[in-house]
């Protein structure tokens, strides 16, 4: 038990900035606990809190995929809304025909991982094989998807489902929100993808230097189109997730989510040009913002402050990791100089 | 010759299919290439073309600005606010306030960005979102509209230079519009190429480490670029308002990736130093044709994003593409031995 | 009026814990040619920084032209007559020959605007002086890194240079390219402006310099006139001992009937032509003829980096298609390349990772799912086998020296078990007791069986570890030395001058 738990420390602070990460999300939640701890730690605040953050933390989880590989992925949302607004024309369309729920899900949900599909591999072309740096690609493809999904709707939102379906946004198995427990599994999956693929490790290179990734025999092309691929089956989870929590897709949902998506990523302490980045980071990262946003909403802060605390947090965030990371860098080479010298000394 | 050396600008090309794509709809709907049509895209695109020009110089410098439409909107919203409460129905002093704005904000973006030298996109992300937050929280949230719009504003926006009598004695013009658009762009043009601080955009643009070791200094010339581009984005805040006649603080947000998508699309490099006023001009009249022309054609305008987005990946498909085939290794041999 | 132009005395400094430099002395006299001879870690970048008022030293004194140096004003020594060319040329890319050369002196006189005639005029006449003929209106991110040399050397006169400091300048031409250089190196002496030339090639110190000083690790090692050295002394001199090896001699009775690698006719357009040669089991093939000659090229392609435009490449006997590294790796070839830094290793990435990234498909369990403990024990295998030294494998690459981190490149092409091993300047930027470590690695694999293919700059370095020498020139091999032990090192440099003024001359 001792050592699974030291493993799992280990794992935990593999990167250092973990360590600092850990430290804010227990403040946060004090802070929110202290302040209002009737309201706070609540029942049904803590089902609300579990039950809105996964369908951003599925893009969240893409994003960070992207950004480890070096690259960026501007048009998660956009791709979220596509799919999404297929999948409620199909139900839509379906249920009115009068055709059985467990048919009209299905093929809605096949209609997701298919276009999905197709979008990341459209991003995963433009960048991969033509070259298009990946800011450029997905701020194409993020107009190109919108439109789309603007175009199917004509600007209207899309209602209209099966009950049925809208038992996987609201519904809950033992009390969970059943959007939590499919966040969870995702995030396990992407873990195990970066920690223990060659996808993943791959992807972490890539990042790191994509010259000496191929001197390395690497397949750039294929291990970069994968992971644009995923990310867009990522954005189709996340959009299925909105459109039954919802009950209705319009296009344009969500848009503030890409800001927070970076916003999140960052935080969680992964590196903007590519090479880091880990899941621990992330989730808590997002609990954090979860749970900041959470404790405004209680206070009755406005929307429009809580933009502004997006704002705000990202920069704070990023000058405190340049700031952390400039530090940890002067200990650590302090610290390895001293080893090797050491280690010299043993030598000679 | 010329020719020859024309045909290596990419911007050639755009203009190549701006032309191309004007001919087409002009000849689906002859309405399309009259001295009024004209006119008139020129008065509703004046704005983001000096938003353009901001934007370009940003992007010239190295960075990527996406807060430039966010700091147009706050000076505009903040502005005619002013004014109606002030009750001092004066144009110059909406510019005043908008520009100044413009300034500040622009200010602190160089401040993120040159202080703790933090990934340009992600810090005017950040502020983009703290900007319009803010005011939303703190100024208001209500539009106003035409009602209650100061007689000056209204006024500045049909104010023409030049005026040309339709057939039935009525009149159409050249707006005034336009004018600040030239002027903006000579004043950008000769700061650009006669400045020691506009090649110092340039010089940071490509190869900042170089640039310090010259002794350019860097801080001041990113201060510089992104105060120049807040202020032209004040300007272009108010003149926004004097065209469409109503300020509602949650437009102009969220449209800078199209103004991005154009001054790419007019040979701007992405990653900085390359790029000229002309090509930014040209993919801004680009953006604007098909976004104010779809409906000319009989697309409703629900297709705009998509021949935007459409128009970019393309646009950027083939200078990518164009670059990747040219890059063959090194010529070792440089004389064929027979 | 003295005769000396820099005078750096007591010079120390320290960073983050390390000193870079520990008393260290520097004189330059006027028009003199100085060289700086150090390898990597040195610290002579950091002197030439401190020379240059770019970092301040921490204790001792500089005096330029008979004036002291205060304070860390990289003006001062502007304006004293101090020049540096970076290694990295410091030059715009985007911006045009002219304004390249003129920005300096444009930043200097504080002005405002920007006056282009008198921009071209600086810039023509800085290239006239130096009897160079540039196009100025060429952006210069389109010209060869000789072409930006001599902009970056026009650039450091328009300042009333007086000592020019060249921070690796060879690293990247040709040798034509360095004859040329050496040219206007001499005509600037003759002007009076001195030069302080770094490098760590010692071949190009001995036939440029007057006096050479030394440093190691930071401390100084010595000063000395050209006429008192020579590349065994240097040795002695820098790694304080004498390293006597013999020359690799092939093992015969590893000859088999089919060779392990046969290349016929390979070409490709602008880069090589015509390229045959074989490779034995156990051979050591040294490939030589200065940058620029195509032998880079070759064998990228032969590895699948870059695949040629025709002829044949044979395994073992068998004809085989390498149209990427992929390919490559799966008949047995493995490439340790030029540049580690920028093709060779994830700077950032732990030392165990850049080890295991070509093989890690065999930690892969079922259900393609990585086996960590299996991939952490071999990290751990290879970091003893090559003694790297790091506490351990969990530490990033750029925590380590040059030499170790060449270790990191060999381990992770070792674990490939590669029957075809390429080691394009596997001594670069290493220190030469590093150096010499290293070619007892090689010489090991190729006494166990292993093809072996060496490119070197350094001829005695050929010499003495390849038992069969290629010799290109300008895309083609010119001259193939069968027993590397008939050639002296003087007669196998003839033949690479030779070859290469003949090829300039057709």
């Amino acid at each position: 038990m001792n050592q699974l738990l030291s493993k799992l420390v280990k794992l935990q602070f593999k990167e250092s900035k973990n360590k600092y990460l850990l430290i804010i999300m227990v403040l946060v939640i004090l802070t929110m606990t202290v302040l209002m701890p009737s309201q706070f730690l609540s029942g049904s605040n803590i089902q609300s809190m579990a039950g809105q953050f996964p369908e951003f933390g599925f893009l969240a989880l893409a994003m960070m995929l992207a950004m480890i590989t070096g690259g960026i992925d501007l048009s998660v949302v956009a791709t979220a809304n596509f799919t999404g607004v297929v999948a409620a024309l199909i139900l839509n369309k379906a249920t009115t025909a009068g055709v059985a729920p467990t048919v009209s899900i299905t093929g809605a949900i096949i209609a997701v991982i298919a276009v999905s599909i197709v979008c990341g591999l459209a991003n995963g072309s433009l960048i991969a094989f033509i070259g298009v740096p990946p800011i450029l690609a997905t701020l194409g493809t993020q107009g190109l998807f919108l439109g789309l999904a603007t175009v199917l709707t004509e600007g209207y939102s899309i209602g209209g489902f099966p009950l049925e379906f809208m038992t996987v946004g609201n519904g809950t198995i033992i009390g969970i929100p059943i959007p939590f427990i499919l966040f969870v599994v995702g995030a396990f999956v992407v873990a195990l993808l970066l920690n223990r693929t060659q996808q993943g490790f791959n992807m972490y290179m890539i990042g790191s230097n994509p010259t000496v990734s191929r001197y390395s025999g690497v397949n750039n092309s294929k291990v970069i189109m994968k992971t644009y691929v995923v990310t867009a089956l990522l954005a189709g989870v996340a959009s299925i997730i909105m459109i039954s929590r919802a009950n209705s897709m319009r296009p344009g949902y969500g848009s503030a989510y890409l800001l927070q998506a970076i916003l999140v990523v960052v935080l969680g302490g992964a590196d903007p040009d590519g090479g880091f980045g880990n899941i621990p980071g992330l989730l808590m990262a997002i609990v954090t913002l979860q749970v900041t946003q959470s404790g405004l909403n209680i206070m009755a802060f406005s929307p429009f402050f809580r933009k502004f605390m997006w704002g705000f947090a990202l920069l704070l965030v990023m000058a405190i990791n340049f700031i952390a990371q400039w530090y940890s860098d002067y200990k650590r080479v302090k610290k390895m100089r001293a080893q090797s010298a050491s280690a010299a000394e043993v030598v000679s | 010759m010329k020719i020859k050396q024309l045909m290596r600008h990419s911007e050639t090309y755009v203009l190549l299919i701006v032309i191309l794509f004007s001919a087409f709809v002009t000849s689906v709907n002859p309405a399309f290439l009259t001295l009024e049509n004209l006119f008139d895209l020129l008065r509703s695109s004046s704005g983001t073309a000096i938003l353009a020009v901001g934007i370009f110089m940003v992007l010239l410098s190295g960075g990527v600005d996406v807060s430039s439409t966010t700091i147009a909107i706050v000076g505009q919203y903040i502005s005619v606010n002013v004014l109606i409460s002030t009750g001092i129905d004066n144009i110059f002093f909406a510019f005043a306030i908008s520009i100044a704005l413009g300034l500040s904000l622009g200010a602190i973006n160089a401040v993120f960005v040159s202080l703790f030298k933090l990934p340009t996109l992600i810090v005017t992300l950040g502020t983009s979102s703290l900007y319009h937050g803010a005011m939303l929280e703190f100024v208001g949230t209500r539009a106003v509209n035409v009602g209650g719009l100061p007689q000056s504003i209204k006024d500045f926006g049909s104010l023409n230079v030049l005026e040309v009598a339709r057939p039935d004695g009525s009149t159409f013009g050249l707006s005034v519009f336009f004018v600040i658009l030239v002027a903006v762009l000579l004043l950008s043009w000769f700061i650009l190429k006669y400045t020691m601080i506009g090649r110092g955009i340039y010089a940071i643009g490509g190869n900042l480490e170089a640039a310090k070791r010259a002794g350019f200094n860097t801080r001041r010339i990113q201060f510089f670029v992104y105060m120049y581009s807040g202020l032209l984005a004040g300007i272009m805040g108010v003149m926004h308002l004097s065209l469409i006649r109503y300020s509602n603080p949650n437009y102009l947000v969220g449209t800078e990736l199209g103004v991005i998508a154009a001054v790419v699309l007019g040979g701007a490099r992405i990653s900085g130093g390359s790029g000229t006023l002309t090509g930014t001009m040209i993919g801004v009249a680009l953006i604007t044709i098909l976004e104010k022309n779809l409906i000319m054609i009989g697309l409703s305008s629900y297709w705009q994003q998509f021949f935007v987005g459409l128009v970019l990946v393309m646009g950027v498909s083939i200078t990518y593409l164009q670059a990747k085939l040219q890059k063959s290794g090194r010529q070792i041999i440089v004389k064929e031995e027979e | 009026m003295s005769d000396v132009f820099l005078e750096a005395k007591n010079i120390s400094k320290t960073f983050v814990g390390v000193k870079a430099l520990d008393n260290v002395d520097l004189t330059i006299g006027k028009g003199e040619i100085h060289c700086l001879i150090g390898e990597n870690g040195s610290g002579k970048s950091t002197l030439i920084k401190i020379i240059g008022g770019v970092y301040r030293a921490d204790s001792g004194t500089i005096s330029i032209d008979g004036t002291e140096l205060h304070g860390t004003q990289a003006i001062q020594s502007i304006r004293a007559g101090v020049q540096i060319i970076y290694q990295d040329l410091s030059l715009f890319p985007n911006l045009t020959v002219a304004e390249n050369i003129s920005v300096n002196q444009m930043l200097e006189s504080n002005q405002q605007t920007v006056n282009w005639k008198s921009v071209r005029e600086t810039a023509r006449r800085a290239l006239a002086e130096i009897g160079e003929d540039i196009d100025i209106d060429e952006r210069v991110e389109n010209l060869s890194v000789a072409k930006k040399q001599i902009i970056a050397i026009s650039r450091a006169l328009t300042q009333n240079a007086k000592l020019i400091i060249m921070d690796e300048a060879t690293s990247a031409i040709t040798s034509e390219e360095v004859k040329h250089l050496f040219s206007i190196i001499m005509q600037l002496k003759e002007r009076g402006i001195a030069i302080l030339f770094v490098s760590h090639k010692l071949s190009e110190v001995f036939e440029i310099a007057e006096n050479i000083t030394i440093i190691r690790d930071g401390k100084l090692v010595g000063v000395y006139p050209k006429e008192d050295l020579n590349e065994e002394k240097l040795t002695y001199i820098m790694t304080g001992r004498t390293l006597k090896f013999e020359p690799y001699r092939y093992d015969e009775s590893l000859q088999a009937e089919t060779p392990l690698l046969e290349v016929k006719n390979l070409s490709k357009k602008g880069q090589y032509r015509n390229i045959n040669f074989k490779l034995q089991r156990g051979e050591i093939l040294g490939v030589i003829g200065l940058i620029g000659s195509g032998r880079t090229e070759v064998v990228q392609s032969i590895f699948g980096l870059d695949a040629s435009d025709s002829g044949s490449v044979y395994i073992d006997g068998t004809e085989v298609e390498i149209k990427n590294p992929r390919d490559g790796m799966r008949y047995g070839i493995a490439m340790l390349p030029e540049d580690r830094l920028t093709q060779g290793l994830f700077e950032a990435q732990s030392i165990g990772d850049n080890i295991v990234i070509t093989v890690l498909k065999k930690f892969l369990k079922k259900a393609h799912l990585l086996d960590i403990r299996n991939k952490r024990q071999a990290e751990a295998d290879w970091v003893e086998k090559l003694a790297i030294k790091t506490p351990t494998p969990d530490n990033p690459v750029n925590s380590l020296s040059g030499g170790n981190q060449q270790r990191v490149v060999l381990a992770k092409w070792l674990a490939t078990d590669p029957k075809v091993f390429i080691l394009d300047g596997p001594t670069i930027g290493i220190d030469i007791g590093s150096k010499h470590t290293i070619h007892e690695i090689i010489r090991d694999l190729a006494r166990q069986g292993m093809g072996i293919i060496m490119i070197s700059d350094e001829a005695q370095e050929i010499l003495d570890n390849c038992n069969r020498v290629l010799v290109m020139a300008n895309g083609q091999v010119v001259r193939e030395i069968e027993d590397s032990t008939t050639i002296s090192r003087d007669e196998l440099l003839d033949v690479i001058a030779q070859r290469q003024v003949a090829g300039a001359e057709a």
